[in-house]
């Protein structure tokens, strides 16, 4: 619990407009704080090979993450959450959930971060502009934020533990291409029919906005003129 | 001596050294040769004698390059974002090479002193969801050009990098679809077993979906920035595209990218359609037993080289489409990738979905004839695709290539309308 307010604190501070005079301080204490939670927690349930290999992932993880909302370049944000999505691509492989790790580099990775770098890139101006350098609701963010994070850890540290899953479940849960697709077109098919729908729709809305025919001043005017 | 065969022996220490000789062979060697044979093909195909100053027939021409990009100033420009600026080059390079880790060169090798029935593969990773990891890499190829275009601050760089981004995210689409038909002739996504199920039966991908490897050739041209999609680095229009700000070592950096780019897409398409390292269709290269044609040192050797001929035809092909083709314009190179690629694409689909539901599915074991009416199943379905493809094209109305009608006409009609009168 302390942790989870230390890193609160922290955050708050390292955010740009929380009035740390150097974010160093600041970050090293969120570092500090992350790593604790993080250690305690996968030190207690994994052998130690893979212990190691998802904390170190989870860290950087994690400090990609702060990175993404306390950098007041938005560009670079975007190259922060590249390395979030890449730490959790190697966190989930760790886990032997190669094709959900896969899928998320492909997809996060591969396509709607470009997206969203070339939009950044495009509407970015060379200086920084006053909603990059002021957070806009620091303070309740990072309450919003850590009251998930503090419910969530509370829950795994001092609820009580999942039910085990039985063998056949747990094989089925992870790797396995063939289980994944069965289990997504049998038991989650409504789910997924419903995500096509609505992919559908916004593609769909994505056209009409796009097809509305472009304004031409030029062609108004030639038109008012009677020259067409 | 006992050292080097417990390693060569050992799976993981199997893979550093594959890794270790396979960067070497592809970044040192491959790329500065196909470079080379680049400007000698260039050279010929204008009718030029190409490179012939440095060394006999011009061989040691990519050493000086490499010595001359080595020594060249290196110059980071004022204006640029230095981190991310430095940072691009080598993350082009990066991605372009990683991808060689799931390419299974020759199969399996049985060394004499190893236990009976142990094998090592020569691949550095078998993952088990192989082709989705070649996929993924290649989709994570722009990053270096687009951050190394806005990084730039330049505008024909910016542009160049806009242009990148806008062509891989459309050429992705069919290439996914297209290596999804491939996935679902074996049902596998290990890239070993879909060239051993191409080895064994004899019947090698393309023979079943030929619509789909153009698709995937021409979706891994267009990964690769090469004409005809270069439209990031467009000299006639852009200067040097992404890279116009780029010198000496960093722009050697892209260049080398650009090259194992080509390699390693080569390879994905050879693994996906043409039966990877085995010599030749039609016949049976491979059975799950221990001969010395499965699991022999000399015979896994024989087999990199037929994989690596394939590589190499592969990279005279891109030279030689470079020469070609002339480069597309934007408006069409997104009308074939999202007008002309996928739907095509979406169709090789639905035959493969078709065939695996009526039963028309590939037994490697079988051999080629066994497999025959699945193959020529396959073939009618893609000579159906085709005829669609093209009575569908031939009933649409044609594209407009010139202006947009909803942009004004040109000049002044009143003007143009005088004119004529005074020609008349």
């Amino acid at each position: 619990m302390t942790l989870v307010l230390v890193g609160a604190v922290a955050l708050f501070m390292a955010l740009p407009s929380g009035g740390a005079a150097s974010r160093r301080l600041p970050l090293i204490f969120l570092a500090g704080a992350s790593g604790a939670l993080l250690t305690i927690f996968f030190g207690s349930n994994a052998d130690s090979f893979k212990g190691a290999w998802l904390t170190l992932l989870a860290l950087i993880g994690v400090w990609g993450a702060v990175r993404v909302v306390t950098h007041s370049r938005p560009v670079y944000s975007a190259l922060f959450f590249i390395l979030v999505i890449i730490s959790v691509v190697g966190l989930l492989a760790v886990l032997d959930a190669e094709f959900l790790a896969a899928a998320v580099l492909i997809i996060y990775a591969g396509a709607i971060l470009v997206t969203y770098s070339f939009v950044i890139m495009l509407a970015q101006r060379s200086e920084a502009a006053p909603y990059d350098v002021n957070a806009r609701e620091p303070f309740l963010g990072v309450l919003a934020g850590f009251v998930v994070i503090a419910a969530i850890s509370t829950r795994v540290f001092t609820g009580a533990p999942p039910a085990a899953p039985d063998v056949e479940s747990a094989q089925l849960a992870v790797g396995s291409v063939q289980n994944l697709g069965v289990q997504l077109l049998t038991r989650q098919v409504v789910a997924v029919e419903i995500a096509g729908v609505l992919l559908l729709a916004a593609m769909v809305g994505a056209i009409a906005i796009a097809r509305r025919p472009a304004p031409t001043p030029e062609r108004d005017r030639l038109e008012s003129e009677g020259a067409l | 001596m006992e050292l080097i065969q417990n390693l060569l022996a050992n799976q993981l220490f199997f893979s550093v050294i594959m890794m270790a000789v396979g960067l070497g062979v592809i970044a040192g060697v491959s790329a500065p040769f196909a470079i080379l044979f680049e400007r000698k093909l260039s050279g010929w195909i204008q009718d030029r004698i190409g490179p012939n100053r440095v060394g006999p027939w011009g061989v040691l021409q990519p050493v000086a390059d490499g010595v001359k990009f080595l020594m060249k100033e290196d110059i980071t420009p004022a204006h640029v974002d230095k981190p991310v600026f430095i940072m691009a080059p080598f993350i082009s390079m990066i991605v372009a090479l990683i991808g060689f880790a799931v390419i299974p060169w020759a199969g399996e090798i049985h060394f004499p002193w190893m236990d009976e029935g142990a094998t090592v593969r020569t691949q550095v990773a078998n993952l088990n969801v192989g082709v989705l990891y070649m996929l993924s890499v290649a989709s994570l190829g722009v990053y270096g050009v687009v951050l190394g275009a806005w990084a730039s601050n330049n505008k024909y760089a910016f542009y160049g990098g806009i242009r990148a981004t806008a062509q891989m995210i459309s050429y992705e689409v069919p290439l996914g679809l297209g290596v999804l038909v491939v996935i679902l002739i074996g049902g596998t996504l290990e890239l070993d077993k879909i060239v051993y199920a191409q080895a064994q039966s004899g019947v090698w991908n393309i023979f079943l979906h030929p619509v789909a490897f153009v698709l995937v050739l021409t979706a891994a041209f267009a990964e690769t920035n090469r004409t005809p999609f270069d439209l990031a680095e467009a000299e006639q229009e852009l200067v040097g595209g992404y890279h116009t700000e780029y010198s000496a070592m960093k722009f050697a950096a892209f260049f080398l990218a650009e090259y194992s780019h080509m390699a390693t897409n080569s390879a994905l398409v050879i693994v996906l359609f043409l039966g990877g390292w085995a010599p030749l269709p039609f016949l049976s290269f491979w059975s799950p037993e221990h001969t010395w044609w499965n699991v022999g040192w000399l015979a896994a050797l024989i087999k990199f080289g037929c994989f690596f001929g394939k590589i190499a035809a592969f990279l005279v092909f891109y030279i030689v489409i470079r020469w070609t083709v002339p480069r597309f314009r934007f408006d069409q190179l997104m009308r074939l990738a999202w007008k002309g690629m996928v739907p095509l694409a979406i169709g090789a689909l639905v035959l493969q979905v078709l065939m695996t539901a009526l039963g028309f599915i590939i037994r490697p074991e079988r051999g080629f004839a066994g497999n025959l009416p699945t193959v020529l199943f396959a073939l009618a379905g893609n000579a159906v695709l085709i005829g669609l493809a093209m009575f569908v094209t031939a009933r649409s109305t044609r594209e407009v290539t010139g202006r947009q009608d909803n942009l004004p006409a040109v000049g002044n009609r009143n003007a143009n309308a005088k004119l004529s009168g005074i020609i008349q």
